[in-house]
């Protein structure tokens, strides 16, 4: 009664090389996005701080909630058809879905670290004030990596759940895994057996990110384990 | 109504405010669709990732899993187009958004309100089996109201998640704010330009979703324990 | 111990107020405690005694009167208050170790950060507080694997690192499991010995009779008594004091 040929996906040689591309294409941007994504997130959450003046405490709040309230297709969107034309200067679309998925996902990674620097137990910080580190020490040695740790499994879901949006960079044509599915489906009709396979990528790579997180979950917070 | 927003914004841009105030309305319909219709499916799998009988947490478990690991996109590839596809059969893409959004609403509902009732402490399932209750009296007279009250502002937050989530229905051409927002942009008239038709379809995104992040945070407050 | 680059006093306060918002924690605080001294705060929680000595090197900033540490006022805008709290150690009612550091760690950073030291001498310097608490061993374990009188004595090498003259105690003892609170007090015995400056709020009054020059009793914010522990214990002057050692002696 069913019918599956998932075999159609793999008549082709070209069709598997643009899955083996898709893959490569999507956790390259992915872990990219992610890396830039918890650097900028870090600085708007660092922007949140008391100390902060006013003005780049207000900047940060409102580009966080101007990000975390729209969808990412709408800011890939404007970010690869409108900037281009308010610069008048094209970049590649590959550029472009980086530079969303950046500053889509700094945005969640803010709020979460955020989170995670209020959760550092203020002794900590007087601790440090009475060992006459400074600012920027006590925040670097000692708050940063104690609200990593806190918030740790906080960031591997939202980072999964990120992930899992990315796929709508296929939009504009980066040929990521979805865009490769697309373009398998498109030539040989069988789509569902085609999106089962990507669902299976796309699970599997959660796997792997997961994995990476918990690795470092283990090695670098291992102080948090070790009670 | 109309006329002031002519006298102000120009006859054409008024249209185009217009068009995509009107395509809101599909984008409101699904995500309440998906959040009434998810939060129902995901409410019978909550009680069964909790239940004594285990097959039935195993099943709720995979369940659970499954449509949190599988994309949104995927998901609605799969119902508008893959099973199309193979079952020859003709799938309406509103449909295939509800049933998508409905399935991925519903397992991360499920994980919030687990979580909750998961946060009641043990002593409280205790407390009622001394008291005599069972399984069913336990949870719906003792813990799930505690569990509500710690839910709610996850609940609310996760509706924003949702209507973020309609916008990619547009893929399998499903009519809402996204779609015509696209097609005006890419419509090449003078003024309707992505760079302003875009932000004009974030800030209409942005004023339904605003307030419920807004409502989500200071029930959060109001909610939190002391 | 002593610096004769200052002039006497390891502490001056004179007319000293302290505001949270509306409510006044301290009162007109007046306090001298000279080089090599050993002072112990007591009196019942609220008192304001906590206050006070965070007060000392600035984790509270007072609002009224002057506070002179090591020769230097302070100020809510003192531009050297590194300078004034590296010569402070500080031991934390409940500890405050760094919990991702290692113990060698704990007691390597701010020589690290502050004075710039280069690791090997900071480690040097590290294990030889560690084992005046008599607890090297431990170095490379995190605060999270130690019992809390362990990691109360890490902490009092911690603040002994920068080798300062001055050290405060804000109930170092109250967190202790009781079995444990002897070994942090030896500890601070033999830091006593040593001829270091302290200040300490503690209910330890055995403690207190052993080493204390001084002994001040606070209630709501102002210093009610202070005197030789002899008279403080056998003669309290004050209603205040007789009820408070009544009900902890």
């Amino acid at each position: 009664m069913f019918d599956f040929r998932f075999y159609e996906i793999w008549r082709e040689s070209d069709f598997i090389d643009r899955l083996i591309n898709g893959v490569w294409i999507s956790v390259e941007l992915s872990t990219a996005g992610g890396v830039f994504g918890l650097i900028m997130g870090l600085a708007l959450a660092a922007a949140q701080s008391s100390v902060s003046p006013s003005v780049l405490r207000y900047a940060s709040i409102s580009y966080i909630e101007g990000i975390r309230n729209t969808p990412f297709i709408v800011q890939l969107f404007f970010v690869t058809f409108g900037l281009p034309l308010i610069f008048n200067y094209r970049w590649p679309f590959e550029a472009s879905a980086l530079l969303a998925i950046v500053l889509n996902f700094s945005a969640y990674f803010a709020e979460v670290l955020r989170a995670g620097i209020e959760s550092v137990h203020r002794g900590q910080i007087e601790a440090a004030q009475s060992l006459c580190l400074t600012r920027r020490q006590t925040f670097f040695d000692i708050v940063l990596p104690q609200a990593f740790a806190n918030v740790w499994p906080s960031l591997t879901s939202q980072f999964v759940f990120l992930f899992l949006t990315t796929g709508l960079i296929s939009e504009i044509g980066v040929e990521d895994l979805t865009w490769s599915g697309r373009y398998i489906a498109d030539r040989n009709f069988r789509d569902f057996e085609v999106f089962i396979v990507l669902t299976l990528l796309y699970v599997l790579i959660v796997f792997g990110y997961k994995a990476i997180f918990s690795l470092v979950q283990r090695y670098a917070f291992r102080w948090r384990v070790a009670r | 109504m109309t006329e002031l927003i002519q006298l102000l914004l120009g006859e054409f841009h008024a249209k185009m405010l217009l068009v995509l105030l009107s395509a809101t309305q599909w984008t409101i319909y699904l995500s309440l669709t998906a959040f009434i219709g998810g939060g129902l499916i995901g409410l019978i799998f909550t009680v069964l990732k909790i239940s004594p009988i285990g097959w039935l947490r195993r099943l709720a478990t995979a369940y659970i899993w499954l449509f949190q690991s599988i994309p949104l996109l995927m998901l609605l590839f799969l119902t508008g187009l893959g099973i199309p596809a193979f079952f020859k059969i003709d799938v309406p893409a509103w449909l295939a958004a509800t049933v998508s959004l409905t399935l991925f609403t519903s397992a991360y509902m499920s994980e919030v309100w687990r979580g909750a009732l998961e946060s009641v402490p043990k002593g409280q399932w205790e407390g009622g089996r001394a008291l005599g209750l069972g399984f069913n009296w336990i949870l719906y007279s003792i813990v799930a109201p505690q569990a509500l009250r710690i839910s709610t502002p996850p609940t609310v937050g996760f509706m924003v998640q949702v209507i973020k989530g309609t916008s990619m229905a547009y893929i399998i051409d499903y009519n809402d704010l996204m779609r015509w927002g696209k097609k005006i942009a890419n419509s090449q008239l003078d003024g309707a330009e992505p760079y302003i038709v875009y932000p004009v379809v974030a800030l209409i995104y942005f004023g339904l979703c605003f307030p419920l992040s807004q409502w989500s945070k200071s029930l959060e407050k109001t909610m939190s324990p002391k | 111990m002593t610096e004769d680059t200052n002039t006497g006093s390891a502490v001056v306060v004179e007319g000293m107020s302290k505001f949270f918002g509306d409510f006044q924690a301290l009162y007109d605080i007046d306090l001298t405690v000279d080089y090599g001294e050993r002072v112990v705060i007591c009196g019942p929680s609220g008192s304001g005694k906590s206050t006070l000595i965070r007060c000392l090197n600035q984790l509270e900033s007072h609002q009224q009167g002057t506070v002179v540490v090591n020769g230097t006022e302070l100020s809510e805008n003192t531009k050297n208050i590194e300078d004034v709290r590296r010569n402070i150690g500080m031991v934390f009612q409940s500890f405050n170790l760094f919990p991702h550091l290692s113990v060698l760690d704990n007691c390597a950073l701010a020589q690290r950060r502050m004075l710039k030291k280069p690791k090997a001498a900071a480690r040097e310097t590290a294990m030889k507080y560690l084992e005046q608490v008599k607890i090297p061993e431990q170095r490379d374990k995190f605060p999270g694997q130690l019992s809390g009188g362990q990691q109360q004595r890490v902490a009092i090498a911690r603040a002994l690192c920068l080798e300062p003259q001055i050290m405060l105690f804000d109930e170092p003892t109250s967190a202790l499991d009781p079995e444990m609170v002897n070994e942090v007090l030896d500890t601070m015995i033999g830091l006593a010995e040593t001829g270091m400056t302290m200040i300490c709020v503690t209910h330890e009054m055995g403690f207190a009779r052993q080493v204390a020059d001084r002994i001040i009793f606070m209630d709501s914010g102002r210093i009610v008594e202070m005197n030789e522990p002899e008279i403080f214990f056998t003669n309290p002057q004050h209603e205040r004091t007789k009820t408070f050692l009544g009900q902890i002696l």
